[in-house]
């Protein structure tokens, strides 16, 4: 139709259609207006935000500030400013109108106050935005974790989409851990108020070691985030925040006790001091547990052992002067756990003492130009000692025995560069020292680190995120992750976002310098730096009958590499109805696997560890959340997880070896194996999901929550013949739903809070799950010290 | 209550996924003809350290068992070269099964009157119902069945190894046709090493070795061994 116009006149309809779109854009309001203090003197470098957009804009020298291009509706304003109170209010933008306001700041108080903000995650020990970084977050507020009523923090992880507490049988009975988006446990960092923790049971982090008592908040990121935390943040980061100062004086004691003699006391504190130029917390906790078993063949002794635990915690802020402030952290737990199993023979006690200690000094400066310096010292170190005694013959078997240290030094800032431009940057270095009865001498690894993050918003819709950091370890050179994210805002209701990452992980300590045989079976393995001499030792006391050629292949153990690709977005409907949808997928290669590389002359295997396999997890991560009121909120979430064995699928393909057959129970026998009959990688469900309700109501101080979790089948082991990999024949652990719910009661001007929960209200147990418990009834009650105001304490949700 | 409806769906739903747990379904290994051994203890006291500070090293003691008594039989140097065992237990964690032949070096019977065979055959136990030749049983003897495919493809075993969970798993569908001792026909069937046959071995630390196993002894000399009837 196009064609019938003679030329000169298509020329002006384009002109048209033109000016009209242009024109298109006046249907959007603009905001501008004034930052003063309270004598009225403008205010220059003042950010103001307004959300839910999230926009920023910089106040000018003469105090002024525009933001336009908004669409017409009701947005937050705050403003934040060192040495001011926090600012907010709601402002009403309307189509082709300019807005125009006045802001007057008071002065703030002397102390520098955390200043909470409604979708703003300040947190006082990283200047890194968890939740503004490439790849998608989510974040467990502590309102969240109460309405469950959890007391560990596996008890809290495990309910989320996509994330799995998962058993390495082969590792022991000890040896649990967080499966995020198919990734073993050793691929996600674990963090305490932005630092590393240590401690992992050949990769696995045992998350019961955390009590929930004094979290504020647990942020998950998941994607490949090297760019900024280095080492091991392959899959994801957890970081744990901890409470976080206020300035009136609070206290609040707490007592639960439930199911297999479960005992959770907390009893902690905090106050200002020095007339507010410092503010002081305390925490204590004592948590014990009977433990459960799960197996049925068991006499004595539980799959879940039993323990009791203390965990102490302190932080300290001091004002040095009005923009510079000391702050201390240190937390020290301690655990304990003995179980004494038997089958009904061969009777056996198993030992575990744990120690846990973490601290840091930090000092924060903000400039006058608005960049944020922060300056800190941590110290981890983790000590571990565990034993099986054999009750029959005495003979002890030692389990895991070592004392693990990590310095820690990093310089973080922060600055707004422009309205438009945000960067945060750093570096530092570590020095990780490993002291295990199972390596030849202690082992030390030291690196150093730079990074960086820009947040730019490139246009009005379009922001972009990138980073990059450069580590430079002893024992593997220098290694550079970038990450790039784009957040687009197609709609008012319509953000899409895309991200990529790299990720790394170091191979740890056991996978370079183990000795170990063990001592029930007699198969021996060897890290990567020993095995070369060790094998030597064994073949002049003639135990070796052959060396396999792969063996050529251990030398020089590389870091494990992936690159994680994100896409995704979140629409919201109505304004109650949020749906988010992420697509992932995770490349992995130079992944480290335990081969058999010798042969004993006892019949038993030598392993040692090569960067041999490649695979890629992917799958999609499907969230709804529906605030049906302002008391009720329903919120939904589903993975689907692919978990693929590259090297498994060449192998098939190829019918090298083992991997050439399948059993098929039908036929009796073997027969060639294909594509179709490899499952995916153990302990991986396929489908994830979950299903929350929530009620809080503000008026009546009840609030509880009713959780549904579902996981779909996943490999336990092989049976029927060995082919070394998931067939659909092999043994799988059934698919499963965990109910669990809690509620709540305040009383007393939120003085006093009863709480009731049940966990795995339909008492599910399988064999095959040795950590999942039973039932578990707890009834709790919880003091809050505080002076009665008309403005209430702090609401830290 | 606004919410009476909602709160009704929901303890609906709840009622909807009861997920209790289900006992594990174990088929009865009786059958009235053959003779079950449940949980025969193997040497449970031995190690295999080499070298490991403060533990002495023991190797597995071997034993021998007799078919027709249902006896263990651990004084191994007495009855080696007699007719009184049919199959040993030898090895690290006895999981080596041998048979008593006097002709056959691999056989600790070796230069005893045994004529003991075994032959592997990739069929469920009550399908076995005939043994085949002398020839065929000759030809195809094992002299021992151990770990599957150790230490060549051809050494058809009756358990393997996960090698991620470091557990030794039962062969499944897999019988073993015997001579015994006598040279009478049997036929045997080696279900588990860990202690209460348990279908799945969740836990490194499982008692072992406690032998499970069945088997039928055709006393009549002839090659039938069928069971179920």
């Amino acid at each position: 139709m196009f064609n019938l116009i003679p030329i000169k006149y298509r020329l002006l309809l384009l002109f048209a259609f033109a000016s009209c779109s242009l024109r298109a854009a006046d249907v959007k309001g603009k905001l501008s207006g004034i930052v003063t203090n309270e004598a009225g003197v403008p205010l220059q470098g003042i950010a103001i935000t307004v959300d839910p957009d999230h926009k920023r804009a910089l106040s000018d020298a003469k105090g002024r500030f525009t933001l336009d291009h908004l669409y017409a509706g009701t947005y937050t304003l705050t403003v934040t400013a060192i040495g001011y109170e926090s600012h907010r209010e709601e402002i009403e933008v309307e189509t082709g109108k300019n807005k125009s306001i006045m802001i007057r700041l008071k002065a703030g108080n002397h102390s520098l106050d955390e200043v909470e903000i409604a979708g703003a995650h300040r947190n006082p020990d990283n200047l890194i935005d968890m939740m503004k970084t490439a790849m998608p977050g989510q974040v467990i507020t502590r309102k969240e974790i109460e309405m469950m009523g959890s007391r560990r923090l596996d008890e809290v992880l495990k309910e989320q989409t996509g994330l799995a507490i998962v058993s390495d049988i082969g590792s022991g009975s000890r040896a649990v851990g967080l499966q995020m988006q198919g990734f073993d446990s050793g691929y996600t960092m674990i963090m305490i108020d932005g630092q590393p923790m240590v401690g992992r049971n050949n990769g696995n982090f045992d998350l019961s070691r955390i009590t929930v008592s004094n979290i504020e908040r647990i942020e998950i990121i998941k994607g490949a985030s090297s760019c900024l935390f280095g080492s091991e943040a392959l899959a994801g980061v957890i970081n744990i925040v901890t409470r976080k100062n206020i300035t009136e004086p609070q206290g609040m004691a707490a007592l639960r006790y439930g199911s297999f003699n479960m005992i959770d006391a907390t009893l902690e504190g905090e106050t200002p001091f020095a007339g507010k130029r410092g503010t002081v917390y305390f925490s204590g906790n004592y948590y014990r547990t009977e433990g459960f078993n799960s197996n049925p063949y068991l006499k004595e002794g539980k799959t879940a052992p039993p323990f009791d635990s203390y965990a102490l915690q302190g932080r300290g802020r001091y004002l040095l002067t009005d923009k510079s402030s000391l702050n201390f952290n240190g937390r020290y737990t301690a655990r304990h756990s003995v179980n004494e199993i038997s089958y009904g023979v061969m009777p056996s006690k198993d030992v575990l003492d744990e120690y846990d200690l973490n601290g840091s000094v930090a000092l924060n400066t903000n400039f006058n130009d608005g960049t944020k310096l922060k300056t800190q010292y941590y110290l981890t170190r983790y000590q571990t000692n565990q034993n099986i005694t054999d009750l029959n013959s005495g003979s002890l078997i030692p389990g895991n025995q070592f004392e693990q240290y990590l310095h820690r030094f990093e310089v973080q800032g922060a600055r707004v560069l422009s309205p438009v431009v945000e960067l945060t940057a750093g570096a530092g270095g570590a020095y990780e020292l490993l002291d295990n009865n199972a390596y030849r001498s202690s082992k030390t690894m030291a690196n150093y680190f730079i990074y960086g993050q820009i947040d730019w918003q490139l246009s009005r819709r379009l922001s972009f995120i990138g980073g990059a950091r450069y580590d430079d370890h002893d024992k593997y050179g220098a290694k550079l992750n970038p990450s790039a994210g784009l957040r687009y805002q197609a709609m008012k209701n319509l953000v899409l976002k895309a991200a990529v990452g790299t990720g790394f992980k170091t191979p740890n300590f056991q996978q370079l310098y183990l000795v170990f045989t063990n001592v029930q079976t007699g198969y021996t393995v060897l890290g990567a730096e020993e095995f070369w001499r060790e094998i030597q030792i064994l073949k002049d006391a003639g135990q070796i009958t052959n060396v396999f050629p792969m063996a050529r292949q251990i030398g020089n153990l590389k870091p494990e590499r992936s690159v994680s690709y994100s896409g995704g977005f979140t629409y919201s409907p109505l304004g109650s109805v949020k749906l988010d949808v992420n697509v992932f997928y995770n490349d992995l290669k130079d992944f480290i696997n335990s081969e058999q590389v010798a042969l004993k002359t006892n019949g038993q295997q030598v392993y040692s560890y090569v960067n041999i396999a490649r695979a890629y997890m992917t799958g999609t991560e499907i969230g709804l959340n529906w605030t049906m009121s302002k008391s009720l909120n329903i919120s939904a979430g589903y993975q689907l997880l692919y978990a693929v064995d590259k090297g498994v699928v060449d192998s098939i393909k190829a019918g090298t070896g083992s991997y050439a057959l399948v059993y098929d129970p039908a036929l009796y026998d073997m027969r060639r194996s294909t594509r179709k009959d490899y499952v995916g990688m153990n302990n991986r469900s396929r489908h994830m999901a979950n299903i929350k309700f929530t009620y809080a109501e503000e008026k009546t101080g009840w609030s509880g929550s009713f959780r549904v979790n579902y996981r779909s089948k996943y490999g336990f082991m092989e049976a029927n013949r060995a082919n070394n990999f998931l067939d659909p024949y092999d043994t799988f652990v059934r698919s499963f739903f965990l109910l669990s719910g809690a509620v709540q009661k305040t009383l007393y001007q939120k003085h006093l809070q009863l709480q009731f929960s049940v966990d795995n209200i339909m008492d599910y147990r399988d064999q095959l799950m040795p950590a999942q418990q039973g039932r578990a009834i707890v009834l709790g009650l919880s003091w809050r010290f505080f002076k009665n105001r008309t403005v209430k304490p702090m609401d830290r949700s | 209550m606004r919410h009476t409806t909602l709160i009704a769906a929901v303890l609906v739903m709840g009622s909807i996924f009861t997920a209790c747990t289900k006992k594990e379904d174990r088929p009865d290994l009786e059958d009235g003809k053959s003779t079950v051994i449940n949980d025969l203890e193997g040497d449970i006291g031995a190690s295999m350290a080499d070298g490991i500070d403060g533990k002495v090293k023991r190797p597995f003691k071997d034993w021998y068992f007799n078919f027709k008594k249902k006896e263990k039989i651990t004084d191994t140097v007495e009855n080696a070269r007699t007719l009184n065992w049919d199959i040993g237990f030898t090895g690290v964690y006895n999981s080596m099964v041998v048979i008593n032949n006097g002709t056959d070096r691999k056989s600790p019977g070796y230069g005893g009157p045994g004529k003991g065979m075994i032959i592997s055959v990739n069929l469920p136990y009550k399908l076995v119902a005939e043994a085949p030749s002398a020839e065929e049983m000759k030809n195809n003897n094992l002299s021992f069945v151990g770990w599957d495919k150790y230490p060549q493809p051809y050494n058809a075993g009756w358990y393997f190894y996960d090698l991620k969970t470091h557990i030794s798993i039962p062969v499944k569908s897999r019988t073993f046709i015997l001579l015994t001792a006598e040279g009478k026909y049997a036929k045997l069937e080696l279900l588990n090493i860990y202690k209460g046959n348990p279908a799945v071995v969740s836990d490194l630390h499982w008692p072992a070795p406690y032998f499970t196993f069945r088997y039928f002894v055709q006393e009549d000399g002839s090659r039938n061994l069928k069971t179920n009837e």
